[in-house]
């Protein structure tokens, strides 16, 4: 015991939810005092306005269980929790909903390498999994740029991509099956171990759900052997819109590297600034370009990357001559979003997916509308999908700021509608981006989805408020639920 | 609570979160609260906003090791360090946070004949087995030390407080080496006693300024460098300029150096000998990785002396000593090394360097045969091959 506890004050007295939580789990591991439930409101995302209830740490699936079925009892929601790093809100918490934290469920059940599954729980880090298939020559191939952190159990809920996603797909591509507590407390067990399990595939429905249709508590997940050779490119342009036509030329030759990553100028500053990899800071854009396979494969590869890319006005091409090179320009991109703070203390920013052949108008219609809204606009995108992530980068304690951002973000959505884009490649809805989804579905498409997530979760319990927007979601009376939420709010 | 923090230093947080994973509490506990992220935001919440400082929030504050991991994970580059020991000066001033009683002790830091009559009855009472184990002071404190000498004015040796106390064959060891490589040595003894580190760690601020001037009026008769064995000591030194804000105190830190960091530069002068014929996995300590970022020398220095040298693969997390970390919180301590113990068995090592007084005594406490790379360097040199630990 610590000298400091015997001062503890407990803050967790006569509430018969929070008792009945204890009692399920272990005192300790039911937090409902002001500091724990403050940060579990929040994410990696601008959003203000969630207000978290008691924050759990479960080990088992049993005790996500228990957990849910006191969550019925009490008619409250429940918000599953990874590392908090999400972009759009999904696991704030909306109503003062009972969060689950998967901080405690870490733990690699089983490899193995014959079948090339390992099993794993939620609260596993993406990068600590693969490092653990390390010496085993596999990993987990999808790669979000918050890998070093992020959980897979979010990753699932997220559908998330990563650079490297570009070959190899997102997380739905390397999920066999999902051990998931239903919000009304059951188990079941979604998709399987077999290539084609029968019946409907119900780990697809899961994937990506954000945690409205329950909470994943163990998760089989495909291990992807490493490549024998890998060539990593840096191409520097003097004209953006080069480095997205190279980025088209390099998919219409028939190319499919592993990863095309593209940073605009504002960006690749701050970032070299902090890693310090030798990215060229005069370059209006860089391209990061990845290719894997067998030895002579790749070199070809590389070499016709090189040539396409000088066609198309490249400045400069150079090649990574180490692997700690490499690394070092994988963690600058990497750290991107991170990096940002240097610029200013807040960002706001989008993840919609544009046709590729489309990158180059959409860009400049990006630094348009940001120029119009005076907002600093900083660009980092998987150009390889198409996927954009423009930061919109400002200081919220300047009036009227967030407006100007918000006005900005909107446009910048509905010019990528327009290109014919999607609202989320993939950091999911949440809160975030929900006032979109009808411009993007129609009626009848949201209706369905709707009913696809009632029929998981009639009563709403699980993520209240997220995804579906109001009226198409069904009465999402947990967010509505007044709760008195005490001086840490 | 006005916490004093500078506010743009506080708002280069943009809550990423990438910081977590390099925390040690937040590995362990999986909460944020125990994590940089959450620390920064409950300061915000404290600080700006005016929430309460409820027990949770102080220990919170009180938990952090200040190991700085997480500064070089952060791509906004926000300095952590400055914002917990500013947090925690506040705190501890208002009585909320380090006890007051723990002062005495600090105290005796400074006063050499003191500490050393302590360490002497604490080594005493230790081969009576009457330390409770989870102070984690070790069983085989020395009774009597050897006295220091002086060979030459090339450079000082900084040799503090407990660990001139309780590790002076650290000292001396890295003494001979440096001498070893035809440099004179003056050990800086009671001229100096205490770097004032463990007082800054703990909230005692002015303590620690006092120290500060102290050990640069002490040791400015000339610009020669200072060489600083103890990793924790030298990235205190390293900071002076930062906590007394003078011309004086920046110059003086410029001359402070990591003993290791300081014969990489001239790892050449010293002679060719047969290497110990030992695998040796380096445990780098916090202050020498996150802090003073110097910790490539340790490899550089004990490459030639070995047979091998071994990484761990835990990405430099911290072990848990954290000065006086272990015995505050001891709890949190014990699982933070468990944690760092497995990633040790891991590698299978014949022995453990480590540059840092706090991080052998916490690793030895736990049956982990450790050595400042110092001490086998001095080994090799002296052609003793014997594996034999503390």
């Amino acid at each position: 015991m610590s000298l400091l506890d015997r001062f503890r004050r407990t803050s967790n007295v006569a509430d018969p939810l929070v008792t009945a939580l204890q009692h399920a789990l272990a005192p300790d591991r039911v937090r409902n005092d002001g500091a724990e439930r403050s940060l579990a409101s929040h994410d990696a995302s601008v959003f203000e306005g969630g207000v978290s209830g008691p924050v759990c740490f479960p080990t088992s699936t049993d005790e996500v269980q228990r957990i849910t079925r006191i969550a019925v009892e009490h008619d409250r929601g429940i918000v599953p929790r990874g590392a908090g790093t999400g972009l759009a809100g999904g696991a704030i918490p909306l109503g003062a909903p009972i969060v689950v934290s998967t901080g405690k469920m870490n733990r690699i059940l089983e490899v193995d390498i014959e079948n090339r599954v390992a099993w794993v729980q939620p609260g596993v880090i993406n990068l600590d999994l693969s490092r653990h298939l390390r010496p085993r020559g596999f990993h987990f191939a999808p790669d979000p740029s918050s890998q070093q952190v992020c959980t897979l159990g979010g990753n699932i809920a997220n559908n998330s991509g990563g650079p490297h996603c570009l070959a190899y797909g997102v997380t739905d591509a390397h999920v066999l099956a999902i051990e998931v507590v239903l919000p009304n407390g059951d188990v079941v067990l979604l998709g399987g171990l077999d290539p084609e399990p029968g019946g409907y595939d119900l780990r697809g429905a899961f994937v990506g759900s954000e945690g409205t249709l329950g909470i994943a508590t163990r998760i089989a997940v495909r291990l992807t052997k490493n490549p024998p050779a890998v060539r990593t490119l840096l191409l520097s342009f003097a004209e953006t819109r080069d480095a997205a036509q190279t980025v088209s030329a390099i998919i219409a030759a028939g190319i499919v590297p592993a990863a095309l990553e593209v940073m605009d100028q504002r960006m690749t500053v701050a970032v070299e600034n902090y890693v310090a990899a030798g990215y060229p800071t005069d370059a209006a854009a860089v391209l990061l370009a990845e290719v894997e396979g067998l030895p002579a494969g790749v070199e070809i590869e590389a070499d016709r990357i090189a040539e396409i890319g000088r066609a198309n006005n490249a400045t400069g091409v150079r090649q990574a001559a180490s692997d700690e090179e490499r690394a070092l320009l994988w963690k600058g991109r990497k750290t991107a979003f991170g990096a940002v703070a240097q610029v200013a203390p807040d960002y706001y920013l989008h993840d919609t997916v544009v046709p590729r052949a489309a990158l180059a108008d959409m860009l400049e219609k990006i630094y348009e509308i940001c120029e119009r809204h005076d907002v600093i606009v900083m660009n980092v995108f998987h150009a390889g999908d198409g996927n954009l992530h423009p930061l919109l980068v400002f200081d919220a304690r300047v009036e009227g700021t967030l407006e100007r951002v918000h006005a900005a973000g909107a446009e910048i959505v509905r010019a990528s509608l327009d290109a014919g884009g999607v609202l989320s490649g993939e950091h999911g809805i949440g809160v975030e981006k929900q006032g979109y989804m009808d411009e993007l579905f129609s009626d009848a498409d949201l209706d369905h989805q709707n009913r696809l997530r009632q029929a998981f979760d009639p009563t709403c319990r699980a993520n209240p408020g997220k995804v579906l927007p109001m009226g198409h979601s069904c009465a999402d009376i947990q967010a509505l639920r007044a709760v008195p939420t005490g001086v840490w709010g | 609570m006005d916490l004093k923090l500078d506010a743009d230093e506080l708002n280069a947080c943009v809550q990423c979160g990438l910081c977590m994973p390099h925390c040690p509490t937040f590995r362990v506990t999986g909460d944020e609260t125990l994590s940089p992220r959450g620390r920064i935001r409950l300061m915000r919440e404290v600080h700006e906003h005016d929430a309460p400082m409820t027990a949770e929030v102080v220990d919170a504050f009180a938990t952090c090791v200040q190991c700085r991991g997480c500064e070089p994970a952060c791509p906004s580059g926000v300095n952590y360090g400055h914002l917990i020991e500013t947090t925690r000066e506040t705190l501890t001033r208002a009585g909320k946070l380090t006890p007051r009683w723990t002062r005495l002790g600090f105290f005796a830091l400074a006063h050499p004949r003191l500490l050393r009559a302590g360490s002497s009855v604490l080594a005493v009472a230790g081969r009576l087995r009457l330390v409770p184990k989870r102070f984690g002071v070790p069983r085989d404190l020395p009774l009597r030390r050897r006295r220091h000498h002086t060979s030459g004015t090339d450079v000082y040796l900084f040799t503090g407080c407990v660990m001139d106390a309780w590790q002076r064959d650290v000292h001396q060891a890295g003494q001979r080496v440096i001498e070893a490589a035809g440099f004179g040595v003056t050990p800086t003894g009671s001229l100096s006693p205490c770097c004032g580190a463990l007082q800054a760690h703990a909230g005692f601020t002015d303590d620690a300024r006092r120290r500060a001037t102290a050990t640069i009026a002490a040791l400015s008769e000339d610009d020669r460098p200072i060489l600083v064995d103890s990793a924790g000591c030298g990235a205190a030194m390293k900071d002076y300029g930062h906590l007394l804000a003078t011309p004086e105190a920046e110059a003086f830190s410029a001359r402070v150096f990591d003993i290791q960091e300081w014969l990489a530069e001239r790892i050449d002068r010293l002679p060719a000998v047969d290497p110990l014929p030992m695998c040796v996995a380096v445990q780098d300590p916090c202050h020498l990785r996150h802090v003073q970022r110097v910790h490539l020398a340790t490899r550089t220095v004990l490459q030639p002396f070995v047979r091998r040298i071994i990484e761990l693969d835990d990405d430099g997390l911290c072990c848990g000593a954290g000065g006086a970390y272990s015995v505050m919180q001891p709890e949190l301590a014990g699982e933070i090394r468990d944690r760092k113990i497995r990633a040790i068995d891991d590698v299978d090592p014949d022995v453990v360097a480590s540059a840092n007084p706090g991080c052998s005594m916490h690793l030895a406490a736990a049956g982990v045969n450790i050595e400042h790379p110092m001490v086998l360097i001095d080994r090799a040199l002296q052609g003793t091959a014997s594996a034999g630990g503390r």
